[in-house]
């Protein structure tokens, strides 16, 4: 009964909903390439190839000039720091994730920003503006993730 | 041109860990009050605006019980979502409706349950209020997470400090132990927040709102059916301002303010023809201590970056210069989503009579503010109210 001993001091009667499990199938047609390309340590942006717009996270479609024709092109792999958390929480999905988490926004030298998380340091150890490296990761549960090394 | 849009009748349940009761009737305690506030009953009204977020309950399409159960079936019905702001949005929409002079008295009802699931799979939908794909799959970035972005931030470029931090959450508790309908009616001290466990850092517990439900309720009319019951002096809605900014929080040039709240605010200041200096009294959205600390700024009560200094010189306490949720805030007296929007408008309503006994602020200009902000400021809403 993990669900009740969650909840504070439940001291009223309550009834169990039936389950309900939402897992979704998340078309990656049209940026195929990025989620590619983790596996590959790259991380791609698009291009608008009418009107020049870049998009981070990539997007297939631009919403400047309304043209659908995109190109490729792999972020710079370093960059500067610009904000980060350390996270204690456990939301599902997550539970075998080592907390804390350190999450980053980090500021490329493409003037593009991304996130990602930083292991192997202590987050007391880390300032805004550190320059750090970007590469990605297969996750052990088997999601890809942008990982950030000072 | 648009009609003036009058509140006659506001309700709030009690917030707080409410497992004596469905949303339903939860929602019912608060349209009884509004419903006994105006005077009138479910026939005089027209139109019946629902603001829930409702991704945390077992019902769904949470509007239809709860019309039904408060009597309303059969008026029309909408139910709006706009992330914790859907309370805001669920009043815009019937005010709208009332300044356009297609009904005459609508009733804005905000309602959430978020404490019938356990905090895993909460703290999992909450951060699915930004972008899921680009962010939470990836990083598991809980809401949190999201305003300790801007905790970090804030703190780096204009030195604001935890202590700045946590003494919001002391003055939101201390209202908070004043006001019956809040969720944590106790105060707390300054080292009681600098020592509780980490959440997500640099926010602390105590630096977070708690996980609550609620509900609020508010009765709009046109200055038609006003003068028709005969209403003298009712509170009006003054201006609305609306704004929202990227779903990825990436694609934001800085982390140290709201871009919504700012655009928000700029829209219902000039909507009202009023300037922040004329505000006496004001609601603002302080989810995590940081967000009300970057209200202040945002709303034009103190320059950017001084933020900190005005909680620290005690300028939002009661008899400060511009004191702000005085009922406790989201921070105290909590947070159910979809009904605090609704839930600033009932404070406010009620501190715009004199209504506010202990906690009554002393007004002149009789000028109030309500922010409502949904995600990271991904949608803004800023009420400006007027007697």
């Amino acid at each position: 009964m993990k669900i009740m001993s969650d909840a504070k001091k439940i001291e009223n009667p309550t009834i169990m909903s039936r389950k309900l499990l939402f897992l979704h199938k998340i078309p990656i047609l049209k940026t195929r390439k990025f989620w590619d390309g983790l596996k590959e340590g790259k991380i791609y942006a698009t291009r608008c190839r009418k009107c020049g717009q870049s998009y981070y996270p990539p997007q297939a479609d631009c919403f400047k000039c309304l043209a659908s024709d995109m190109e490729y092109f792999e972020i710079a792999n370093e960059g500067e720091i610009v904000t980060f958390v350390a996270s204690y929480l456990v939301p599902q999905g997550f539970e075998n994730y080592q907390i804390p988490y350190i999450i980053a926004i980090v500021k490329t030298s493409n003037e593009l920003k991304l996130m990602g998380f930083i292991e192997g340091i202590d987050y007391k150890n880390i300032k805004v503006g550190m320059k750090v490296k970007i590469t990605t990761k297969i996750q052990p549960d088997g999601f890809p993730a942008i990982v950030f090394i000072p | 041109m648009s009609r003036k849009v009058a509140i006659i009748g506001v309700g709030n349940s009690k917030f707080g860990v409410r497992d004596d009761a469905l949303l339903q009737e939860i929602a019912f305690e608060a349209v009884k009050e509004a419903l006994e506030d105006a005077g009138i009953t479910q026939k005089e009204i027209e139109l019946s605006v629902v603001g829930s977020v409702g991704t945390r309950m077992y019902e769904a399409l949470p509007a239809v019980p709860v019309n039904e159960y408060a009597g309303f079936s059969g008026v029309g019905l909408i139910r709006v979502e706009a992330a914790c702001a859907s309370g805001s949005a669920a009043l815009f929409t019937a005010y709208n409706a009332i300044a356009s002079g297609y009904v005459d008295i609508a009733i804005a009802i905000g309602a959430e349950k978020m404490c019938e699931i356990d905090t895993s799979t909460s703290t999992a939908v909450g951060g699915r209020g930004g972008n899921y794909l680009w962010e939470f799959h990836m990083f598991g970035t809980s809401f949190a997470c999201y305003y300790a972005f801007y905790a970090t931030a804030h703190m780096n470029k204009f030195g604001t400090t935890e202590e700045q931090l946590a003494m919001v959450a002391v003055k939101n508790h201390k209202y908070a132990s004043m006001n019956p309908k809040a969720h944590l009616q106790r105060e707390i001290k300054l080292e009681d927040v600098l020592k509780s466990r980490i959440i997500c850092w640099p926010l602390k517990l105590y630096d977070c709102c708690p996980i609550s439900d609620g509900a609020a309720a508010a009765i709009l009319a046109s200055e038609d059916k006003v003068k028709e019951f005969k209403i003298e002096d009712p509170v009006w809605i003054a201006g609305i301002g609306y704004a929202s900014d990227t779903s990825n929080i990436v694609r934001r040039p800085d982390y140290v303010g709201l871009s919504a709240t700012v655009k928000a605010a700029n829209i219902a200041y000039k909507k009202a023809g009023i300037e922040p200096k004329d505000v006496e009294v004001a609601e603002v959205h302080d989810c995590f201590t940081i967000a009300e600390i970057m209200a202040y700024e945002d709303l034009g009560f103190c320059k950017k970056g001084e933020g900190g200094k005005l909680i620290e010189e005690g300028q939002t306490y009661i008899g400060g210069r511009m004191p702000v949720n005085v009922d406790g805030g989201l921070k105290a007296k909590g947070h159910p989503l979809g009904a605090t929007g609704v839930s600033m408008v009932y404070e406010l309503t009620r501190q715009l009579r004199n209504e506010g006994k202990n906690r009554q602020v002393p007004l002149k200009k009789y000028i109030a503010l309500a922010h409502n902000i949904g995600g990271t400021g991904h949608y803004g809403y800023v009420t400006i109210l007027r007697r």
